[in-house]
């Protein structure tokens, strides 16, 4: 089966066609979430950028820098605030250069005259380079393992026959850590076996497709999965298809899931 | 993992307050600091009745649990597992956010005595004019609030780096004092056991460029936002004073981590000065913002509150500033609305000792 995709310059052939609001420091995500509303991009809230030392200085930069370069990303602008750890204007040069802008709070008339360039930029970004359609010649596929899995090895020879490439994370117990390497690593579609006590996961980026294991909270959130545990590997490949060529998860319908950055020292 | 429904929540309510975080609910290294922080900001005077949004861990129990010996907030709690899926989940808790938002309009201001008052002071993107303008400025307001029998909170253990000995000084007793001491070198510990010298990393680029040359410089600066009252005792993070007077509480210099605490130690109203200019607020305590100079003050009007820069212009003494910002802070606990607020800035942080790593 054949994948159609869009075309990001400098970004890869993509599944999905977003736009990223992207703040570079905890105090510019209120702006950067409005303007991403206003317009219908995506953002997320963190509480990086600033306050953070140690090999978390290059851990979030280099976090920053996948998001901005992820396939599925279409342009991105980022929200700086200024005088924050992670500056924005040396950010960007590391970013994709295509498609890709930047605002500063402290130098574009504070909160509100921010939001108004975002809002102007973005859609400068967004109705001035409209993706092209492109075939996608090998998709990257997340396996995010964060329960056990039986049979998990017919699942993986499975993907590789239909003509994935497949990269797999396996912290156990919640998936945001996995969702965010798989990210790094340029899943374009993640399949999703969340712990037994944790929701359905999601990750604003990237379509997840979520399969669902017999634990009670799972069995009592049955809508929120897009397969149950008894899958056949068939209908687990016809789905990965079918989202890569545009049907959305139900983690995209519901817009669960959250962008977790790795941290690995606490704040000073 | 429910912060998104939280915040169609608050889109689709007639005004409720969403706060996001990334927390899995579920126990890891951090957990007491976490639901601290979690039931205190739940229970924050300020706030009328908290939904917790929840899946049913054990781990929500705990903060639910402790959220109940806190104060009088109202508690209600919605749990995914009972709704069955999200859109139910987000369907009953707007539901019951309207209910409560109607009740909460009912309710009429009461007189209240200074003691009902707990300010939290606060600094951030701090330049040259911070310890010589906006910081003593605050300083006087807080003696001010002190002396008629409120509670001032002083955070930020890497900012009193290196000015300990003077905080320690003014502390009631010598076994305060020596708590002053013990906790910054607990703080410097908790940094130096990651191999790292804060006061290389320290002060932050931002400061540099606004003119501050060493940690301790900026140290002295921001101790001056705790005046010249007596430290009546030492707090450790997101932990309520029990009786009023100035404390001292363990918090890590990033902003909203900062306010975290606070909110979870029933701070009303928290004082934040700024050099650079700063948007950010907090989901339950009104966030004053005052400029240190008067040249960002004028440029980014819309995020300060009131400018201290006409200390270093030489049109107010700092006696006079520091009255007006008295002034404001009794004007906003009355009702007056900050810019924070006006621009609906409620970022909200969950502060970890161990990275983000379960």
């Amino acid at each position: 089966m054949s994948i159609t995709g869009f075309a990001h310059k400098g970004r890869g052939v993509g599944v999905r066609d977003h736009q990223l609001i992207l703040p570079s420091v905890v105090c510019s995500t209120h702006v950067s979430r409005k303007i991403a509303n206003e317009v219908g991009a995506i953002t997320f809230a963190h509480q990086n950028g600033c306050g953070i030392i140690g090999i978390d200085v290059p851990g979030v930069d280099n976090f920053f820098i996948d998001l901005a370069n992820h396939p599925n990303v279409q342009s991105v602008l980022v929200v700086s605030l200024g005088c924050e750890t992670i500056q924005g204007p040396e950010l960007l040069p590391k970013i994709n250069r295509e498609l890709s802008r930047l605002l500063v709070i402290q130098e574009s008339g504070g909160a509100s005259g921010t939001y108004e360039s975002g809002v102007t930029q973005a859609k400068q970004l967004r109705d001035n380079f409209k993706s092209e359609k492109a075939p996608l010649d090998k998709l990257i596929v997340g396996l995010d393992l964060s329960r056990d899995v039986p049979g998990l090895s017919a699942i993986k020879t499975a993907l590789t026959v239909a003509g994935f490439e497949v990269v797999s994370e396996s912290e156990k117990a919640v998936s945001e850590h996995n969702l965010s390497k798989l990210m790094s690593a340029k899943a374009q579609v993640v399949f999703s076996f969340p712990d037994e006590n944790q929701p359905p996961s999601g990750f604003p980026l990237i379509p997840v497709i979520n399969i669902a294991s017999t634990s009670p909270l799972h069995m009592a959130l049955t809508s929120e999965f897009d397969l149950a545990q008894d899958s056949t590997v068939e209908e687990i490949v016809a789905l990965i298809n079918a989202v890569a060529n545009g049907q959305k998860t139900k983690s995209e319908l519901s817009g669960i899931g959250e962008i977790v950055a790795p941290r690995s020292v606490r704040s000073v | 993992m429910l912060s998104s429904a939280a915040r169609d929540v608050e889109k689709e309510s007639k005004g409720a307050v969403a706060v996001s975080h990334d927390w899995s609910q579920v126990v890891e290294k951090d957990h007491q600091r976490i639901i601290h922080s979690l039931a205190g900001n739940a229970t924050n005077p300020n706030i009328y009745a908290t939904i917790f949004l929840r899946l049913g861990t054990p781990a929500e129990d705990e903060v639910i649990n402790l959220a109940k010996t806190y104060g009088k907030t109202k508690l209600i709690e919605v749990s995914l597992s009972e709704a069955k899926s999200i859109d139910k989940l987000k369907e009953i808790a707007i539901d019951r956010a309207n209910t409560l938002l109607t009740e909460a309009k009912n309710e009429q201001r009461v007189a209240a005595p200074y003691s009902a008052m707990v300010l939290g002071l606060e600094c951030g993107g701090s330049d040259a004019y911070s310890g010589i303008t906006a910081n003593p400025a605050l300083g006087v307001a807080s003696d001010k609030l002190v002396a008629q029998g409120g509670t001032s909170i002083l955070g930020e253990t890497m900012e009193i780096l290196g000015a300990e000995h003077l905080l320690a000084k003014r502390a009631v007793t010598p076994q305060v004092g020596q708590q002053i001491i013990d906790v910054v070198a607990r703080y410097e510990a908790s940094i130096n056991y990651e191999g790292i010298d804060i006061r290389g990393a320290q002060p932050s680029r931002g400061n540099i460029e606004g003119g501050l040359s060493t940690l301790e410089e900026k140290s002295l600066g921001a101790a001056k936002k705790a005046g010249n009252a007596q430290f009546t005792g030492v707090l450790e993070y997101a932990i309520a004073p029990s009786k009023p007077g100035l404390y001292f509480m363990d918090t890590p210099g990033h902003d909203i981590e900062q306010l975290t605490g606070f909110g979870a130690a029933n701070v009303n109203i928290t004082v934040f000065t700024t050099g650079r200019g700063t948007p950010t607020g907090s989901a339950v305590m009104p966030t004053i913002k005052v400029a240190t100079n008067t040249e960002m003050a004028t440029a980014i009007p819309d995020i300060i509150d009131l400018n201290s820069g006409t200390i270093a212009d030489g049109t107010q003494t700092l006696e006079e500033n520091g009255e007006l910002i008295y002034k404001l802070i009794m004007d906003v606990a009355n009702g007056q609305l900050t810019k924070a607020e006006l621009g609906g800035h409620h970022e909200f942080n969950l502060s970890r000792l161990y990275g983000s790593s379960l």
